[in-house]
């Protein structure tokens, strides 16, 4: 196997690897999307208490942050037609392998940030919500509309954070049933041409380039909601000094 | 198709077996990375010259590289040029002598040792600056400050964050099965060629994972517990 | 004896001390007052290189140092021979009153462990502490944590102890307790700055005040002399607002 590395190679591999991103980002934008809706009701449901679900609610979060992805993958790959044949009959072996991944990614993220999600809506001090109600709002638009914006302005650093890595844990597509994101096609590569080194080199550049910009991204939105934040102090200074 | 019982258990035990592989990648990774990560972290708290700088590069752009491809890479690396390796360090063995073991080890300690440092300088970072002056004040200096004052309020701030990273990096040593290395889930599977019995195996992996991660979790938070009884007030 | 001469500390373009200059004798307690930014603290800070002065020279005892060019040696030496008591108290978090009060003396001063916890047993009963001895900063009051700091610096046995403002961050009713016990210090004869707001404090405990603003010294002299007859304008407008006018006469 001759691996040394060929530069030309490695420029001829990238508009060959690429397109590809295009199942990476689908895969990273629906786990993200219906990821945190599912953490948010999660959260919620935790933080109402109620028995029973609580605990279940907790074994679930337990097992998916207890579990490594590529098994939990797995799990989904092989377990889920099961489930539905045994429960509607119906055969789904045939369904693209990306949808395996993608519900596995999103019942992953809905455990992660569910936590996320509630610790932050916790720490929205409680007038808040006193305040909501003393106004006469009910319960749901004192939460959607007072509580709710103020925990993800907190939580915006680490949900940033957490969709880099959504984004980086789709290097572990490849290995189920041969999905075909950036990392499957510098595999397939390497079957058909024998020289793999410079087709994983252009994923791996394509992953810290894409990581780097996502971080910068985050890093601007940060620094914007917390100059909003200063403004909003300053300006309320400002009118209580004019009173 | 339904579940199959015994082949589940029958892969159970194999998960078993590997455990001690688990077991092994995860605290070796974890000692040497907190102790890489520390330094990194130290030097950046401290701004030496050159060293932060380049560590603060160095962290950012590896922290951007997932483990799977640098898995990948690393076993093509090696493989490719061990002869070279061997040779220039007189060292006589065959490639297929040498587990690939230690490839997994390289990428698990470096893709570790980024992640843990950027939470011990996030811990580092919030200790008040009065702290070491209140250290300097007295005649200490910066190392001793350092070792006596810092450190030891440095390690409750620091272990909840580094707790996920150590149930991260047992998550992520799953990954060494793409090398080739059999681990719990590798184990777990090996049943699974003749009885086709996948979902069991994977399952099985699963409960061992989950066990693992949850027993040290538990000790973690146990030794918390004790190490921060200082700092609950008498109220 | 402690003198420091032509201190300059700028922090960017901000002068911050602009030439001062002190001279104290052993056993001295020595107060500065003056608005705040004009640089007490800042200048407290520099005399045990919590922060670093641009240029002047500082002597302690038998000690002195050009303040341009200080090698660490130097700073460590000095920060041996001083006690530094802080406005946030600076109690190590994660240490015992005890252990607070003794840490300077094993670790710096080498002394013997049991010695060491005889001193600071005594130092700790010495400020009326010794029943809290084994209780930790967060279960202390403000007033408690700051006497503690103060055995700390006592226990060391320095030439000089820095007070920066003690008494600012505690809640009124806590002000008084500790303030006996800076008196205390001051009868025993330990050579004392005091930066502090506490005028009745500095009128009734030191030998020497010194007014300082904008980055200078701009008054100095016996307590007397500054509360009572204020020669710059300065110096009264500062006091006017501190002190009723039957204090003082022109």
């Amino acid at each position: 196997m001759n691996e040394y590395f060929d530069s030309e190679r490695f420029i001829e591999d990238i508009p060959k690897i690429l397109p590809q991103l295009s199942v990476t980002f689908s895969i990273v934008g629906i786990s993200i999307f219906l990821g945190t809706i599912l953490g948010i009701i999660v959260a919620v449901l935790r933080i109402k208490n109620i028995p029973i679900l609580h605990q279940i609610l907790g074994i679930y979060i337990s097992f998916m942050r207890g579990t490594p992805l590529l098994v939990q993958m797995m799990i989904a790959f092989y377990g889920i037609p099961l489930l539905i044949w045994n429960l509607f009959q119906i055969n789904i072996n045939d369904w693209s392998p990306v949808v395996f991944v993608d519900i596995a990614f999103i019942l992953n993220e809905g455990a992660f940030l569910g936590e996320i999600f509630r610790s932050s809506i916790l720490a929205v001090d409680s007038i808040q919500t006193e305040a909501g109600y003393s106004i006469g709002m009910t319960k749901t638009q004192t939460f959607l509309r007072i509580v709710l914006p103020q925990s993800i302005r907190m939580i915006l650093p680490s949900y940033g954070v957490d969709i880099i890595g959504v984004f980086q844990n789709t290097s572990l597509v490849f290995t189920v049933g041969g999905v075909l994101d950036i990392m499957g096609r510098a595999k397939t590569i390497g079957t058909a041409t024998g020289h793999t080194l410079e087709a994983y080199l252009v994923v791996a550049f394509t992953f810290v380039i894409i990581s780097l910009i996502l971080r910068f991204v985050f890093y601007l939105i940060n620094e914007k909601i917390r100059y909003e934040s200063k403004i909003k102090v300053d300006k309320r200074k400002k009118h209580i000094e004019n009173l | 198709m339904a579940f199959d019982l015994e082949n589940f258990l029958k892969s159970l035990q194999e998960a078993i077996n590997y455990l001690p592989v688990t077991i092994k990648l995860t605290v070796v990774t974890f000692v040497f990375s907190l102790i890489i990560g520390s330094v990194i972290a130290i030097i950046r708290n401290y701004n030496i010259p050159l060293l932060s700088e380049f560590f603060a590069f160095f962290v950012t752009v590896y922290n951007g590289l997932p483990l799977m491809v640098a898995l990948v890479i690393y076993n093509l690396l090696y493989m490719n040029y061990y002869s070279r390796i061997a040779s220039f360090f007189h060292i006589s063995k065959a490639i297929s002598d040498i587990s690939p073991i230690y490839v997994g080890y390289f990428a698990l300690i470096m893709s570790s040792s980024c992640i843990y440092s950027e939470t011990i300088r996030g811990a580092l970072k919030s200790i008040d600056k009065l702290q070491y002056e209140a250290g300097y004040s007295i005649g200490l200096n910066k190392f001793q400050t350092l070792r006596r004052i810092i450190i030891p309020q440095l390690i409750p701030v620091a272990l909840p964050g580094l707790t996920n990273n150590l149930v991260g990096t047992i998550k992520g040593s799953n990954l060494v099965s793409a090398i080739g290395i059999l681990e719990v889930m590798g184990g777990a599977i090996t049943p699974c060629a003749i009885s086709y019995s996948y979902l069991e195996g994977y399952l099985a992996a699963a409960v061992v994972y989950w066990g693992f991660s949850a027993a040290l979790e538990f000790l973690i938070k146990r030794g918390e517990h004790y190490g921060t009884r200082y700092r609950r007030s008498l109220a | 004896m402690i003198e420091i001469t032509n201190l300059k500390k700028s922090f960017g373009k901000h002068e911050v001390l602009k030439d001062v200059s002190l001279k104290i004798k052993k056993g001295e307690v020595v107060t500065i007052i003056g608005p705040s930014g004009s640089g007490k603290t800042t200048f407290l800070r520099c005399i045990n290189f919590l922060e670093k002065a641009d240029d002047g020279k500082l002597t302690i005892g038998d000690i002195s140092v050009d303040l341009k060019k200080t090698k660490k040696k130097e700073i460590l030496n000095v920060r041996r021979k001083t006690a530094f008591v802080f406005q946030n108290y600076g109690l190590f978090s994660h240490k015992t009153a005890i252990q607070n009060v003794m840490e300077g003396l094993v670790v710096v001063k080498k002394i013997p462990r049991d010695e060491a916890k005889r001193i600071g047993e005594n130092v700790l009963d010495w400020v009326g502490l010794l029943d809290k001895k084994d209780y930790y900063p967060s279960q202390l009051s403000g007033g408690q944590q700051q006497r503690v700091g103060i055995a700390r610096a006592v226990a060391l046995d320095p030439e000089v102890i820095l007070f920066d403002e003690p008494t600012s961050a505690l809640d009124p009713e806590l002000v008084g307790e500790t303030l006996d016990v800076i008196k205390k210090v001051a009868k025993k004869g330990i050579t004392m700055v005091v930066v502090t707001h506490e005028m009745a404090f500095a009128e009734e405990v030191s030998n020497k005040v010194i007014f300082m603003d904008g980055g200078k010294v701009v008054e100095e002299g016996t307590p007397k002399e500054i509360f009572m007859r204020p020669k710059e304008e300065r110096t009264k407008e500062f006091l006017s607002r501190f002190i009723t006018k039957d204090m003082y006469y022109i």
